[in-house]
């Protein structure tokens, strides 16, 4: 009889398994969401590398060129960068 | 006991019979129908500026307005198949639902609710103030409509605002937050249309062009490559949307 940790073990990593290339192609998404918005702007970045949420409609992005930006949307709902050093 | 492996087995098997199914239902990738290459140019102005200047001048040019090189006509007949059925679709067409996810949906909502909030009220005057072009000659707006039509022949059908404004909404060829920066750049260039009608800004009609062949440029490289069809239907309805701009009266109809 298969006991219930090995039963939770498979269940995990089929979880995992299905569930990794989602998240990915959301980050791949949220990364090129990213450097759409900072190029609008007309601001340099070229590819965002890595995106960190602050908070919700809050990021921070950091480019392949070493430019960093915060992305947000204000109270009057306009997206805003900011660079940030 | 020889029912513990096959008991084991089929768990197994019922947990990968989701990873199955779902494999089993990625569809090919359908075959992209050739499309025309889009063109992100200003078309030439050149024919339409002849004729203009074989017409008698019905009102004084101005210096800037005679420095328009790229300045449509908005009254002329080149837009008028198109641009009625656009204006008048504006208020008929039925709001179509978004396919963007919930979330997506409620980012959306509540910039544009606070945009709404923190935008003063346009002032209904100004489309009382408002002054009709003078017509043009028959003779030259039937020219002007047979060139465009010449050049055009196979163009895909043109949109209007609301349905470019959906379309826009629902394409996932662009995430929430550039479709949110693209529209905030899309509420400046009419703020700056309005500026201009109500006199306020000394920004003139060569200006605005300028600013909005460049946003549509931006809104064209951004969609082109994973949303052909709606980038060549922008193309097709940009001087349409230019038509209803860059006349007082249809722009003062608008709400947008």
């Amino acid at each position: 009889m298969i006991d219930r940790s090995t039963f939770l073990a498979q269940t995990l990593l089929l979880a995992a398994f299905l569930g990794g290339p989602s998240f990915a192609a959301e980050d791949e998404a949220l990364k090129k969401d990213m450097a759409s918005v900072i190029a609008l702007q007309g601001l340099p970045c070229g590819q965002v590398n890595a995106v960190k949420v602050n908070a919700e409609n809050d990021y921070t992005c950091r480019c392949k060129d070493g430019n960093r930006y915060r992305v947000h949307i204000n109270t009057a709902g306009r997206v805003i960068v900011e660079k940030q050093n | 006991m020889m029912t513990t492996p096959l008991i084991h087995l089929g768990r197994i098997t019922l947990l990968l019979l989701p990873l199955i199914a779902g494999c089993a239902a990625i569809a090919p990738a359908a075959p992209i129908a050739p499309v025309p290459q889009i063109v992100a140019a200003q078309p030439s102005t050149a024919p339409l500026s002849d004729v203009v200047t074989t017409m008698p001048p019905t009102q004084p040019l101005t210096a800037a307005q005679a420095t328009q090189p790229t300045a449509p006509l908005p009254s002329t007949g080149a837009f008028s198949a198109v641009t009625p059925r656009a204006s008048s679709t504006l208020a008929a067409a039925p709001v179509a639902p978004t396919a963007i996810a919930i979330e997506k949906k409620s980012v959306l909502r509540a910039a544009e609710t606070a945009a709404a909030a923190a935008r003063p009220q346009e002032a209904p005057a100004s489309a009382a103030t408002g002054t009709k072009p003078p017509p043009r000659p028959v003779a030259a707006v039937a020219a002007v409509a047979a060139v465009a039509a010449v050049a055009e022949p196979a163009a895909p059908p043109s949109l209007d605002l609301n349905a470019l404004k959906e379309q826009l909404k629902e394409t996932k060829a662009i995430g929430v937050l550039t479709k949110l920066s693209l529209k905030n750049q899309v509420d400046d260039l009419l703020q700056q249309f309005r500026d201009h009608y109500q006199g306020k800004a000394k920004i003139t009609m060569a200006q605005l062009r300028r600013s909005y062949d460049l946003l549509l440029m931006k809104v064209l490289s951004l969609i082109q490559d994973a949303d052909q069809r709606l980038a060549s239907a922008i193309v097709a309805s940009r001087e349409a949307i230019w038509g209803l701009l860059a006349d007082k009266q249809k722009f003062s109809t608008l709400e947008v």
